[in-house]
């Protein structure tokens, strides 16, 4: 294809991979102050950002095009990918900024893994081969598992790590087993162009699908262990909880933006002749992973690993969207965006709350919260009653979009298990308002001091309300212009 | 229509009056800490700014027509059939007024919360611009935005500001509202896309999906799902546990909020939408939704006579009149509807005054117990004369206004529903004795507890706030035709629409042609 284009279809990761090596030399040559770091990461978000938007402009529908011998896509779908996932990067590293700079020289690493991950997330988004999709997917992992177990003086953040690792490791493993049947079964493991998998599949008809059929399984569990659907969630409570508070939230929300990107490419664009044969899986999948997840927030006294399973059932509400195939993504799009920005300013508060490395985040730290530091308490309020998906939030917004698209696909069994379930996980975001306004003594003398906010998170916590209220009230225009987010 | 006439109908007066309260409780949280006084003369001014637009509503109202008047109506998200649509007809309009006119007088009632004052008014403001939106919109998803989130400032109201079991009280609350509005949701969503198999695109706009021909079955379904949500609220039979837990334990304003708007929201919702929507499937379940009225009617006044709470027994003699609205509007006649529409005021204004009424006696001796109190009247003369007034009222005594609602439900249910109609006039008797009974053991007979012999009777603020309430219900009572005559036609609307798509013939006086009796005569 268009030769000068080539090298601008992977701008966004070129952008990030400079930043972070130069991070990386400024660091050990200079061994400048913690602002320099920011400069240098905020550059180079801003340029992975601006480059998204500018593929965004030149490149959505009509101008997609694969690039690299069909291994990159650049279309409306990756470019969305990126001017969510590097502005999340950002505002997670602003979110994580004080547990950076307590890690003394360390801190430039955990910033470029930050932004590493970012890069491996967008190539997630836009690579149109498995084997691409592949190394993003691996990229991307790494980092987060190196970022769960960061501050290395707890055990449990250590455990984290290695739960995710090993887990992870197995996920990927049984990912590549799928794209090894998928392989066998089309001869390719290019996506589009004449060859690829979706026009192998368009135009043949399989007799004996066994293998395609396993394949797909695989593809599915793979990249479900990466978003914690249910019943590939079981990592996802340990790891949140032991993960440094700082970074939990980009790890949740990241993981989110990436794992679905990649899913929802892969099951609409590629396997799209065999929708047949996924949707179903994917509805079961929905199904379990909403009652699961709910099931067993219900019961956790700690609040990140409450908010853990919370993301198992909004993973659920997720693929939700998927179920009407091309015709969700703009919803599903929605959803995740939405509910990207709300779990990274809830892991914001956790982390306010209980500490920047701290684990775990029990219920106790909360109690009265909503008079030791009312702003922060509003702030968590907000993001728990838009995951509770109530009216003139975002979450509701989202809600209504999901459920919309799974009706009109058919699927009204899977949204009354998905209703059932948003009432029942009113409850546990209920007892977390109910720890912060309607718990601990009445005099507020009696309460410790609320925690110290660094501007960081203020920057973010604001950032999360602003959007999950504006897109709120109005969630028109942002679902007209996900229309445009669609994979080639 | 002439010019300035037009010019004040394209006024959005709608969207004022949910915005006023919303504004205010933007205002009572910007106020600064140390000026904690200002915080009720502004969320009283902004309330009663609400009541006067609500009383130019009332003033401009076209009356004799069944359609809305006032409608407003933006497109929203073409691609959903969204539409920012409002409107406003009779039965509508006395629920407008009802909300704006309880409003001042609960926030008025609201002294005695000294904690966190501004959270407080803020969250009484943005309820009553929650229920107003429920009252107005036109539009399903827009109406069920209203419904949902009106729940968040009451479960604050309650659990923030209420009794000792307040985190249950909401929290029971919250739960039990929305597990009935999340299959109602389902049911909105399927509604729509039902509706764009049929027009082509889909819509949530009421006006246009009263057009939409649903199928026998998914008439079923939705109506049980929309059922479901009001009966709780309402709240019906089997679904009424929340309500005295949620009536006890909320300070005196949100009892009276609860009681006096909240559940006539369920109501509202039963006529304005399963009545409409689901003809044939409410003429199909009327002896289901009968049955549980009339359950409910003498279920609440037996369990009403037998509590030593006071706010309790008026928690559940709520039950029981509500029950009465209900089998007023499943009574699919013209009186029994009105009935049921008028039922719904007068309960608001006497249930909200009892409740004002046990809140002021409780704040002066902390305790809620019947059997704490007895012969009142010797000391506080004033407040025994208007709890009287208002039982007597609840009562449903001629000339007061529980009177008209009452006598017009039962007229109107004998016409269709005889049988009901007779087991439940036991419940008009029972409240006679659940509120005189505990009226003689509270107020007459000599002083049995030494503490009481010093109560102050009521002072010019609590006269204030009562007065307005009992020159309503006298008004109402005696000349009851206003409210009836914005109210006819609109249920008239509803009853020609159920007559024209199923073959229900609404009975009328003189006419006996759908009586039972007339279906078993040979």
């Amino acid at each position: 294809m268009n030769g000068s284009l080539t090298f601008l279809s992977v701008a966004p990761e070129i952008a990030l991979a400079a930043a972070v090596v130069l991070l990386l030399l400024v660091e050990v040559t200079f061994k400048p102050r913690a602002g320099a770091w920011a400069v240098v990461a905020g550059a180079g978000l801003a340029a992975g950002t601006a480059l998204s938007a500018w593929q965004w402009v030149a490149h959505r529908g009509a101008d997609a095009g694969t690039f690299w011998n069909g291994m990159i896509a650049v279309d409306g779908f990756a470019a969305l990918a990126g001017l969510l996932v590097f502005p999340l990067a950002g505002l997670g590293l602003m979110s994580a900024w004080r547990l950076a700079a307590s890690q003394g020289r360390r801190g430039a690493e955990f910033i470029a893994l930050v932004m590493l991950a970012a890069a491996g997330a967008h190539l997630m988004a836009a690579a149109a081969d498995f084997i691409m999709l592949f190394i993003g997917l691996e990229v991307f992992s790494l980092s987060l598992y190196v970022l769960a177990g960061f501050t290395r003086e707890r055990v449990d953040a250590d455990e984290a790590s290695f739960k995710y690792f090993l887990l992870g490791a197995f996920a990927s493993a049984v990912f590549l087993y799928g794209v090894a049947l998928v392989f066998a079964a089309t001869g390719s493991t290019t996506f589009y162009g004449d060859g690829g998998i979706a026009d192998y599949l368009a135009g043949t008809v399989i007799f004996r699908p066994g293998v395609l059929l396993a394949g797909l399984a695989l593809l599915l569990v793979g990249l479900a262990f990466k978003v914690s659907a249910a019943p590939f969630h079981v990592w996802a409570p340990d790891v949140y909880q032991g993960a440094p508070g700082g970074v939990t939230g980009f790890l949740a929300a990241a993981a989110k933006v990436a794992g679905f990107a990649a899913l929802a490419r892969v099951l609409t664009a590629v396997l799209g002749a065999r929708a047949d044969d996924w949707v179903p899986a994917v509805a079961v999948l929905a199904a379990v992973s909403v009652v699961v997840g709910t099931l067993l927030a219900i019961v956790q006294d700690d609040v990140k690993r409450l908010l853990a399973y919370s993301s198992v059932a909004h993973a659920g509400f997720i693929l939700t969207a998927l179920v009407a195939g091309r015709g969700g993504l703009g919803d599903m799009w929605f959803y995740l965006a939405t509910y990207a920005v709300q779990v990274l300013g809830a892991f914001t508060v956790a982390a306010a709350v209980s500490g920047d490395r701290a684990g775990r985040s029990p219920l106790a730290h909360w109690a009265g919260l909503g008079r030791r530091a009312p702003w922060l308490a509003a702030a968590m309020t907000l993001m728990l009653l838009a995951m509770a998906g109530i009216p003139l939030t975002a979450g509701f917004a989202g809600k209504v979009a999901v459920f919309r698209a799974a009706i009109d696909a058919g699927y009204l069994w899977l949204v009354i298990v998905a209703v059932l379930a948003t009432v029942a996980g009113l409850f546990f975001y209920l007892r977390v308002i109910v720890a912060m306004y309607l718990s601990g003594p009445e005099e507020a003398a009696a309460l410790p001091a609320g925690p110290a906010v660094g501007w960081g998170a203020r920057v973010v916590l604001t950032v999360a309300a602003a959007a999950t209220l504006v897109f709120g009230i109005a969630p028109w225009p942002l679902l007209e212009v996900l229309r445009d987010a669609l994979p080639l | 229509m002439d010019a300035p006439l037009r010019a004040a109908m394209d006024f959005p007066i709608l969207s004022l009056i949910v915005l006023l309260p919303a504004v205010g409780g933007l205002i009572v949280l910007a106020l600064p800490r140390r000026r904690g006084e200002l915080v009720l003369p502004v969320a009283l001014a902004l309330s009663l700014l609400t009541l006067g637009a609500a009383c130019w509503l009332l003033a401009s109202f076209e009356t004799g027509t069944a359609g809305f008047q006032f409608e407003e109506q933006v497109t929203w998200y073409e691609p959903w059939g969204v539409s920012y649509h409002l409107g406003l007809d009779g039965i509508s309009l006395l629920m407008v007024l009802l909300t704006a006119f309880l409003f001042p007088i609960a926030l008025l009632a609201s002294t005695s919360i000294t904690t966190r004052v501004k959270g407080y008014f803020a969250a009484m403001l943005f309820l009553e611009a929650g229920i107003l939106g429920v009252f107005v919109a036109l539009d399903l998803l827009v109406f069920f935005a209203f419904w949902e989130v009106m729940l968040v400032p009451m479960y604050f109201i309650i659990g923030i500001w209420g009794g000792e079991r307040r985190v249950y009280a909401a929290l029971k609350f919250f739960l039990f509202t929305a597990l009935g509005s999340a299959l109602m949701l389902a049911g909105i969503l399927a509604l729509a896309l039902l509706a764009g198999d049929q027009l082509g695109r889909p819509t949530f706009d009421f006006v246009e999906l009263l057009g939409i021909d649903l199928g026998r079955a998914a008439q079923f379904w939705l109506f049980g799902a929309f059922a479901l949500s009001f009966g709780i609220k309402v709240p019906l039979f089997p679904f009424h546990t929340w309500l005295p837990d949620a009536h006890v334990e909320a300070p005196t304003a949100g009892s009276v909020i609860l009681a006096g708007v909240l559940l006539k929201m369920g109501a509202y919702g039963l006529i304005r939408f399963n009545l409409t929507l689901f003809p044939e499937a409410t003429v199909d379940l009327v002896p289901v939704l009968a049955v549980l009225a009339v359950i409910g009617i003498i279920y609440g006044a037996v369990v009403a006579t037998v509590q030593k709470d006071i706010k309790r027994l008026v928690a559940y003699s709520s039950v029981s009149h509500l029950g009465f609205v209900v089998l007023g509007i499943f009574a699919l006649t013209s009186q029994g509807l009105q009935g049921g529409v008028i039922q719904m005021v007068n309960h608001g204004l006497t249930t909200g005054a009892l409740f004002l009424l046990v809140g002021m006696i409780y704040e002066r001796r902390h305790t809620r117990q019947i059997a704490d109190y007895g012969g009142l009247a010797t000391v506080m003369p004033l407040f025994a004369g208007a709890f009287l007034f208002i039982s007597l009222a609840s009562i449903g005594l001629p000339p007061l206004n529980g009177f008209v609602g009452e006598f017009l439900v039962l007229l109107g249910s004998y016409l269709s529903l005889p049988g009901y109609a007779i087991a439940a006039s036991l419940g008009v008797v029972l409240a006679a004795v659940y509120l005189l009974w505990a009226y003689q053991r509270m107020f007459t007979g000599p002083i049995t507890v030494e503490a009481n012999r010093g109560l102050a009777d009521l002072g010019v603020r609590e006269v204030a706030l009562l007065a307005p309430i009992v020159a309503l219900v006298l008004f109402l009572g005696i000349f009851p035709k206003p409210a009836l005559d914005r109210v006819e036609p609109a249920v008239q609307g509803i009853l020609d629409r159920i007559e024209m798509t199923t073959d229900y013939q609404v009975p009328q006086f003189g006419i006996e042609a759908d009586l039972p009796e007339a279906e078993a005569r040979p």
